[in-house]
């Protein structure tokens, strides 16, 4: 989805010291009030096409539990986020149980010094944690810094998407896969998974 | 929330519903008031109405603000598609305060003939922002002349005209009368163009945009009566030209004639008949164009005549989004190049076989920037339309070409005598009916590949990874017939290869051309891989080594065809089907032996490079190289044929750890000088060796572009060479020093597929210096 275009210029010079350690959290409901309107800001500004609120609350309020805050360590502010879902992708055989990340966003005065990196990091620990197979996300050609994040991680190109943005610019869909995706041992584990300890 | 209201409640708010009665319901009267809007009023047999409001308003009240309730089949397009009211970026119906809906530019006012050269090269730069991909709504139809013109839809050619309800006597206003032939002719191509593309196969919204927001791009008035009132504007320049400067009267000129000619370039590419005769509209326009674009210094800019607003009235719940502004220089080569893909496409009439048929798509196609969506159509329109390829050749014909020059040269089975026997237990009779079989069955497989190569190139890598899983399959339906065509023809196994002492086998043919398709498809999704920029630096040493694997497994393959056609052939004289034939497999096995050695050479020498730690190894805490590796060649792991190499023995194949350093540097050098040997061989051959034929008129800009693309392997070959020997110096050098503390004395830079030789070789540039 387009908000992966947020990780923009994460890597470019930073602007601002880091205020000391952030503090870096899980999202959950009762924080709504607090921080989605922060959160909403922070990743439209980059946005040409903005999301409705639907948009945010259908991914904080399935998966609240994989979308995580960096926060300033004094005055609790937002500083960067990232959104993700985690679901069955039947859209092929055999179906995985796939990871995206959906959104990512670092305010621009704390780029380059390894936010982005740190919030997809626990990002893909929830997910792998929660037996994902794989993880997924598209990011905009000319995003280099973005691209580069993702790669240095382990994710892989996969294809090209063709003037997949508003804007006219192409995508890359990113792909890091966590475990096997082989028919036999999936079944293999299902078999397993029904079997009383 | 007045969701549902029984007929009772209906009845009893009755007063409320002053002047309304139940057939004639105006929601009119109620757009100011600030109420509540009236229930809808049901009434129907089986329905019992229930008013929820209350019971609604009190669930929604257990609910925390946020709170979401969904089924399971509210999906992230949908919230993707939902809006905000009142937020303007979502809104299409909200206005800043003291904003117009509309902007108040009156069309009917007097303009001045450089004012109408500014408004028209300003739609000539919003028509090719249009065929770029961009909406009509950002486009054209951001012109307040245009939305006049088409708004309400006018049923007659009078009709058409941004200045509607004219006294008939009174004369229109000439500068008026030439924008508006302008228009007429913009409007009425800019419907064909969307009609030819619809018809044909692109990615909506993708590559283009055929959506008209339900205005009738000038349907249903006839070609001749806008021409002719194209016609009528150039006699008005005519009779006015005392009025204004020569200059002036010819620029206005030459717009309207762009006009004629597309209309006319359009009307003739239906007939699909000679490229000579189709080209002299499209020649007149390449003229025609190099003169507007050296007279637009005397248009005068009206931004005013173009607004956003425009897109409020347009069937479409986006809100206005900005208007799509190419510049002039912009705007003059994508028209050039539409003009000249335009002549060059009709090239593709020229038929002379199947294979040159071929090389001219893949070609075409390859050019950057691609030809546009419109052009591509018109390619799929000529070589597909009403499954008569380029209006006169069957598919069967086409099909039968292609199976005499790759596998069966003056072969009973393709003898056309066949189908006239009708006697069934005659051997011709059983071949007829098994031929026809595989007719069917691989008939669409073959044409989807030129289908494929019309897309984007993003698409085509896409749509070549699924053709492949399906030529899977015709290979193995094809040897299934096979077998059964040997029993008719009664051939004789042979030995293969010769004196190896394996049980003979037949040869195949149709199984053997399907998987001769199957390998080229496997080797162009790589190559496509390194033009898209999808491998990482540190990935290309194994893409190479995969690449050099396929193409050595096809130049095997090759051999194995030619040496059963020379053996089946050998006791007739040479016919010339039998010597194009032999032609082709030379050609074939040229190409894909040299594939083999430059993608071999690059291998090793990325490989050399990452030894040295010259190539970023990102350091990928997550997954697992085996998993990548899975990612990479998930298209290829279903194949039975060639089988995808186990991760291990692909790893070692890459690595070569067995292999010292220079003595891989010393196979990178070989195999780059073998390369170009093979390249000297491809790049002096004719039209015809390298079938790129194009054509009774030889020549042919087929053949231009392949010798080109043959030229510039032949550099990225002569690059790797040098790159070779650098590094076999810096190592040298290196080791001359004895320190070996300082670290190599080298620098390497991938450099971007745009940026090197060609598109599939991505050459490192290796240059002296610490890095």
């Amino acid at each position: 989805m387009a908000a992966s275009e947020l990780a923009k210029d994460i890597e470019s010079p930073p602007k601002a010291k880091l205020p000391g350690e952030l503090k870096y959290i899980q999202y959950q409901h009762s924080l709504e009030a607090q921080y989605l309107p922060a959160i909403r800001a922070l990743i439209s500004k980059d946005l040409s096409e903005p999301y409705s609120i639907y948009v945010y609350r259908y991914f904080l309020c399935q998966w609240g539990h994989l979308c995580y805050l960096a926060l300033h360590p004094t005055d609790s502010s937002l500083i960067g986020v990232v959104i993700c879902k985690l679901e069955m992708h039947a859209s092929h055989s055999p179906p995985t149980l796939r990871g995206y990340i959906a959104m990512l966003a670092v305010s621009a005065a704390y780029r380059g010094q390894g936010v982005a990196t740190a919030l997809v990091k626990m990002a893909i620990d929830a997910m792998s944690e929660r037996n994902a197979d794989e993880i997924v996300l598209e990011t905009e050609e000319t995003n280099i810094p973005a691209m580069r994040l993702y790669e240095r991680l382990g994710f892989l190109r996969s294809k090209k998407l063709h003037r997949y943005y508003l804007n006219g610019n192409s995508a890359y869909r990113l792909v890091l896969l966590l475990r096997p995706a082989d028919t036999d041992i999936a079944a293999n584990l299902a078999l397993d998974d029904a079997t009383p300890p | 929330m007045n969701a549902v209201h029984d007929d009772t409640t209906a009845v009893s708010d009755g007063p409320e519903l002053g002047g309304f009665s139940i057939n004639s319901y105006d929601p009119r009267a109620y757009l100011d008031a600030f109420e509540e809007p009236p229930p809808p009023m049901i009434s129907s047999e089986g329905i019992v109405a229930h008013n929820i409001t209350e019971e609604f308003r009190s669930a929604a009240a257990t609910l925390e603000p946020g709170e979401l309730v969904k089924d399971g089949y509210f999906t992230l397009f949908e919230s993707v598609g939902a809006l905000e009211i009142g937020d303007p970026k979502m809104d299409s119906g909200c206005l800043a305060p003291g904003e117009s809906l509309d902007d108040d530019y009156d069309v009917t006012r007097p303009l001045l003939p450089g004012e109408v050269i500014g408004i028209i090269d300003q739609l000539l730069s919003l028509e090719i922002a249009w065929h770029l991909g961009y909406p009509l709504s950002q486009t054209l139809f951001t012109s307040v002349y245009i939305e006049h013109m088409l708004q309400p839809t006018p049923m007659t050619v009078q009709d058409a005209d941004f200045i509607r309800n004219r006294p008939p006597q009174s004369q229109r206003d000439p500068m008026h009368g030439v924008l508006r032939a302008y228009c007429l002719g913009l409007l009425k191509s800019s419907c064909y163009v969307n009609e030819r593309i619809k018809q044909e196969h692109s990615y909506e919204e993708e590559d283009f945009v055929t959506n008209t927001y339900n205005r009738s791009l000038l349907e249903k008035i006839g070609r001749y009566e806008i021409r002719d009132e194209i016609m009528e504007a150039r006699n008005i320049i005519h009779e006015i030209r005392h009025t204004i400067t020569d200059e002036m009267a010819h620029a206005l000129g030459f717009r309207l004639e762009l006009r004629t000619a597309f209309l006319r370039a359009i009307e003739l590419s239906e007939l699909r008949s000679d490229a000579e005769s189709l080209s002299l509209p499209w020649s007149q326009m390449q003229g025609v164009w190099e003169a507007i674009n050296k007279t637009r210094h005397l248009g005068k800019p009206v931004p005013e005549a173009f607004s956003t607003k425009i897109q409020r009235r347009l069937a479409s719940t986006m809100p206005p989004r900005p208007i799509v502004q190419l510049g002039p220089e912009e705007t003059h080569e994508h028209f050039k190049k539409l003009i000249a893909d335009g002549i060059d496409v009709l090239n593709v009439l020229n038929y002379s076989d199947s294979q040159s048929l071929l090389n001219f798509v893949l070609t075409f196609q390859a050019q950057k920037p691609q030809p546009l969506v419109f052009i591509r159509a018109l390619l799929q329109n000529f070589l597909f339309h009403d499954m008569v390829i380029l209006g006169r050749l069957s598919i069967r014909q086409i099909l039968d070409d292609d199976l005499s020059i790759v596998v069966l040269p003056s072969s009973l089975l393709l003898d056309p005598a066949n189908d006239n026997v009708e006697a069934p237990h005659h051997p011709r009779y059983a071949i007829a009916h098994q031929m026809e079989l595989f007719r069917q069955r691989a008939a669409q497989s073959y044409l989807d590949i030129f289908r494929a190569f019309c897309q984007n190139r993003c698409r085509v890598r896409r749509t070549l990874f699924h053709s492949l899983q399906d030529w899977e399959t015709v290979q193995i339906d094809a040897e299934e017939i096979d077998q059964l065509l040997q029993l008719q023809t009664e051939e004789k196994p042979l030995v293969y290869p010769p004196s190896s002492g394996v049980v003979p086998s037949h040869s195949l043919p149709l199984s053997s051309w399907a998987y001769h398709y199957k390998l080229r498809l496997m080797e162009w999704t790589v190559q496509l891989g390194f033009e898209l920029e999808i491998y990482q630096p540190d990935e290309l040493a194994g893409m190479y080594w995969y690449l050099s694997y396929l193409s050595r497994t096809r130049a095997q393959h090759l051999e194995r065809i030619k040496f059963f056609s020379a053996h089946r052939l050998e006791t007739t004289t040479a016919t010339s089907q039998q010597t194009r034939s032999k032609a082709y497999l030379h050609l074939a096995t040229l190409e894909a032996t040299t594939t083999h050695h430059l993608a071999t050479a690059l291998s090793a020498l990325y490989t050399v490079l990452a030894r040295l730690d010259l190539i970023p190894r990102p350091p990928r805490p997550y997954g697992t190289d085996a998993l990548r590796y899975q990612v990479r060649m998930k298209p290829f792991a279903s194949i039975g044929l060639p089988e995808l190499p186990s991760f291990e023995s692909f790893t070692t194949a890459v690595l070569k750890p067995n292999v010292s350093t220079p003595a891989l540097l010393e196979s990178a050098a070989k195999a780059a000088a073998a390369a170009r040997v093979g390249l000297e061989v491809l790049s002096k051959m004719g039209e015809g060796e390298a079938f790129a034929t194009g054509g009774r008129g030889g020549g042919g800009t087929g053949f231009e572009r392949w010798v080109g693309g043959a030229r510039a392997w032949m550099r990225a070959c002569i690059a790797v060479g040098v790159a070779v020997e650098s590094v076999k110096r810096a190592l040298v050098a290196n080791a001359d020093e004895k320190a070996g503390m300082g670290g190599l004395t080298m620098s390497v830079e991938v450099p971007r597929p745009e940026n090197g030789y060609h598109e599939w070789w991505i050459v490192p540039r290796v240059s002296k210096g610490r890095f």
